[in-house]
């Protein structure tokens, strides 16, 4: 009995040794890195990344975009114009000083008037009119209209002390004078282009972070992050490139976490002018019309691609063939629509009823340092397309800093564009990328194409409308069956993101692409 | 003397304006910063107001005027991704690449000599031949691949050296570098052994052709025959011979590796200004594109300068000539 104790304890203590030991520092090798340390400055992805760890939102988000309590412990809506939010008790900023109803509507006043923010959250405080501290953990909100995803909006926006933040500048933000949240992790330093160093918050509300130390390496090329993975110099790092996920996941000692993100990789069609820029007849003469105006001939495109087929050689595996929005896994994605088939039959006789049986000549662009394979898909896509009988005038890579001005100004009639959805339903990605575009209704913001279909946009509105989450997401599964039966878009694929780490970590791959080190754990 | 410094000054001021105008006008031409910034839910409104709040949505010859007038009140405006000034931006990171820079600086120069008056003086000899196919292979072998060699054999394989970022920064004297840390010198080996390479060659190559050049010159035979020991004809009067062209080529070196650093900054993700700018031109950055190259261009309006004293150093000629 004694030999028994003696031995568990002797295990206990020697596994506590070890744990304590490499769970003293964590360090990741991360390819992007922030603009600022102001959460409210930008909500790029890799501002997010580090907000995350020092700073908390009323909401937070898990691997698959749902959401859940954070600052936040529950919400309720007294009238379609009134939201009640209670806040979380206990919660401490890194100074001691607790969160109060106070430091939530400073933060959300302030989250417009950041001076030059280049991605503000101005759109998710846009809908309050008026914000009232009822008591010192409950706040009232009056919205300017009925706006059922009320909580969805101002949840996402982080949370400062009112005290450190108020007049505080960017650089005051930088330095980490300013940088006081409620986070896991506390700031401890910031030197750009290097390295960002945070220590443990021991007084953070959630669950206890394993690691007493964090250091976020900023290693943008690829090789280079891969290597210092390999070398051991970092424990963690994120956009492992897909060519090298074999090899990584076949080294002893080292782990690959993936998911299919909820980044959807899709084919632009010109589809809403008489006359496409890049679109001929066979003999590379303008048509009299354009044929991407006809849904037969955009399904037919659709067929004559082989979708798992891009992903198998041109990805090595690292995407998940899509016929839609969003992947599942996220409201409002309609388990019913499969990723279309390859049926290049099909796509002949579609082509014949719509009058191109000989086809048309059709120009691809599309960017080539985006996104993994990007430049290669369109050529694929190109084969594919010739093989179907359309004449393939070229296909025309270019950097995507030049490339996404061109798209968004209607210069192409058939390019590839990715769109990552990071909102907890689909209903922002479909009003951005396929509802009318229009300035004053704030729909489609990023419809390159000017898609627009009346009932549609109709569907879309009477599901932002709904006030029931369970009746918003099956009206948004109709909206998304009745838009994508027109193929306003060729959805190709979801984006595969992998993260690689020593084998004593486990990281939560999450479809938002964040990495964090809220994320990761010692392994079990 | 002095007025070779105003006509200098002159023809800088000169430089710099019309570099000004060439840059932002090709990097105005290119993209659309707020695609590359904004956040990919924006919604209408919020783009808007990005535009307005970043000077866009003015027409171009405004935004060069009021750029032209910052300017040359010192303010090189502010970067979009930042929203810092971009001088400050650019100064923090200086240090980093001066001190990469100059650390292969006299990695090449201090191998480079030694080997290359070894070939001058024993030409077509064994060792000769070897050295010259070594330089040969550091002139030939991509910087990228290189640097990726590197890494592979001393930090994956061997596990010697660390092969990202900069390291631990000592201070000595209110200055910060990696130069007073052990971790900070063993970060350094690696990024300057893959910059200084190429260089290396080069001063191998310039300092033979120059030894050989020097050798069968009169006032060689006239030292021998007048009794001066070999040691000190080569060290004194032929090296200070050959250093003319040397001088010239590294002045050039020196600041295109202070201003293109940038593949071996990108590898080993050392945090100077080769990085910025890649980084700033990939994501439209204007301000920052702007002030970097005219930073460039004044820093290599200045070290030609230095080197046109140091000509009138070295030779004696240069300074007579200026007199007569």
């Amino acid at each position: 009995m004694y030999r028994k104790t003696f031995y568990a304890a002797m295990i206990a203590s020697t596994m506590l040794a070890s744990s304590i030991a490499s769970a003293a520092t964590l360090t990741i090798g991360s390819a992007t890195e922030p603009s600022s340390i102001d959460p409210q400055f930008s909500r790029t992805g890799n501002n997010q990344n580090v907000a995350m760890q020092i700073f908390d939102r009323l909401l937070e988000t898990d691997t698959t975009i749902g959401i859940h309590p954070a600052l936040a412990v529950s919400w309720k809506n007294m009238d379609p114009l009134t939201w009640q939010v209670k806040l979380r008790e206990g919660v401490k900023f890194h100074d001691g000083s607790p969160l109060t109803a106070e430091d939530v509507i400073f933060s959300l006043t302030r989250a417009k008037n950041i001076p030059n923010s280049p991605a503000p959250f101005s759109g998710n405080v846009a809908a309050i009119a008026s914000m009232t501290a009822v008591d010192p953990l409950t706040i009232e909100f009056k919205t300017k209209k009925p706006t059922p995803d009320f909580i969805e909006q101002v949840g996402f926006v982080y949370i400062v002390s009112k005290k450190a933040a108020e007049n505080a500048t960017i650089e005051d933000f930088n330095s980490g004078k300013a940088a006081i949240g409620t986070g896991a992790y506390k700031f401890k330093s910031w030197t750009p282009g290097d390295n960002l160093s945070l220590t443990r918050n021991d007084d953070f509300w959630g669950k206890k972070q394993d690691f007493d130390n964090v250091v976020i390496k900023f290693i943008s090329n690829d090789a280079s992050r891969v290597a210092a993975l390999r070398s051991g110099a970092v424990d963690l790092i994120d956009a492992v490139p897909p060519g090298d996920v074999k090899t990584l996941s076949s080294i002893s000692g080292l782990k690959v976490f993936s998911i299919p993100s909820a980044r959807l990789i899709y084919l632009a069609l010109d589809s809403s002018r008489d006359q496409s820029p890049f679109v001929t007849d066979k003999d590379g003469k303008p048509l009299a019309k354009n044929p991407l105006k006809d849904k037969n001939v955009r399904i037919a495109l659709s067929e004559l691609i082989n979708r798992q087929l891009i992903v198998d050689r041109i990805l090595d595996g690292s995407g998940e063939p899509a016929g839609q929005l969003v992947p599942p896994g996220v409201a409002g994605n309609e388990p019913l629509i499969a990723a279309p088939a390859y049926a290049p039959e099909d796509a002949k006789k579609r082509l014949a009823a719509a009058g191109y049986a000989d086809g048309f000549g059709i120009t691809l662009h599309t960017s080539n340092d985006r996104f993994p394979g990007d430049a290669e898909t369109a050529q694929a896509l190109g084969q594919m397309f010739a093989r179907g009988g359309l004449k393939v005038n070229g296909v025309v890579a270019q950097p995507y800093n030049v490339y996404t001005k061109g798209a968004s100004a209607q210069e192409f009639s058939a390019f590839i564009f990715s769109l990552g959805n990071s909102t907890p339903t689909s209903a922002t990605g479909l009003r951005n990328l396929l509802m009318t575009n229009n300035k004053e209704a704030g729909t489609g913001s990023f419809n390159r194409v000017r898609y627009s279909d009346p009932t549609f946009d109709q569907m879309m509105q009477e599901a932002m409308g709904e006030f029931d989450a369970d009746k918003r997401i099956a009206l948004l599964q109709q909206a998304t069956t009745y838009v994508f039966q027109d193929m306003p878009i060729i959805p190709l694929f979801w984006q595969k993101v992998h993260w690689a780490g020593k084998a004593t970590l486990a990281y939560d791959a999450n479809m938002t692409e964040d990495t964090s080190a809220t994320l990761t754990k010692l392994a079990k | 003397m002095s007025v070779f410094i105003i006509r200098r000054l002159m023809q800088s001021i000169a430089v710099l304006f019309v570099t000004a105008v060439v840059v932002f006008l090709g990097v105005y031409a290119i993209g659309d910063p707020v695609e590359m910034l904004i956040s990919p839910d924006a919604s209408p409104a919020e783009r808007a107001q990005v535009i307005a709040s970043l000077g866009l949505d003015r027409p171009m010859w405004q935004q060069f005027l009021t750029f032209l007038w910052n300017a040359v009140h010192g303010d090189l405006g502010r970067s979009f991704v930042f929203n810092r000034p971009t001088i400050s931006l650019i100064l923090e990171r200086l240090p980093a690449t001066l001190e990469l820079t100059l650390t292969a600086l006299v990695i090449a120069l201090a191998i480079g000599i030694p080997l290359g008056l070894i070939s001058g003086l024993k030409p077509n000899s064994a060792t000769d031949e070897a050295i010259m196919t070594g330089s040969i292979l550091g002139f030939s072998l991509p910087s990228f691949w290189q640097g990726m060699m590197l890494i592979m054999i001393f930090s994956i394989w061997l596990g010697w050296l660390p092969s990202t970022g900069r390291g631990e920064l000592g201070s000595f004297l209110g200055i910060q570098s990696s130069f007073f840390t052990l971790d900070g010198l063993t970060h350094l080996i690696l990024p300057a052994i893959n910059l200084s390479l190429f260089k290396l060659s080069l001063v191998i190559r310039l300092t033979r052709t120059g030894v050989r050049e020097t050798m069968p010159l009169d006032f060689v035979k006239f030292a021998r025959a007048k009794g001066i020991s070999e040691r000190r004809i080569v060290f004194v009067h032929v090296l200070k011979n050959i250093l003319i062209p040397l001088v010239t080529v590294i002045g050039m070196e020196l600041g295109s590796m202070l201003a293109f650093a940038v593949v071996t900054e990108t590898i080993f993700a050392w945090p100077g200004i080769g990085k910025l700018l890649i980084d700033s031109i990939m994501r439209l950055d204007r301000p920052v594109v702007v002030a970097y190259l005219l930073v460039i261009v004044s820093l290599f309006i200045l070290i030609n300068f230095v080197v046109d004293i140091l000509y009138s150093l070295i030779d004696p000629r240069v300074r007579l000539g200026e007199q007569s």
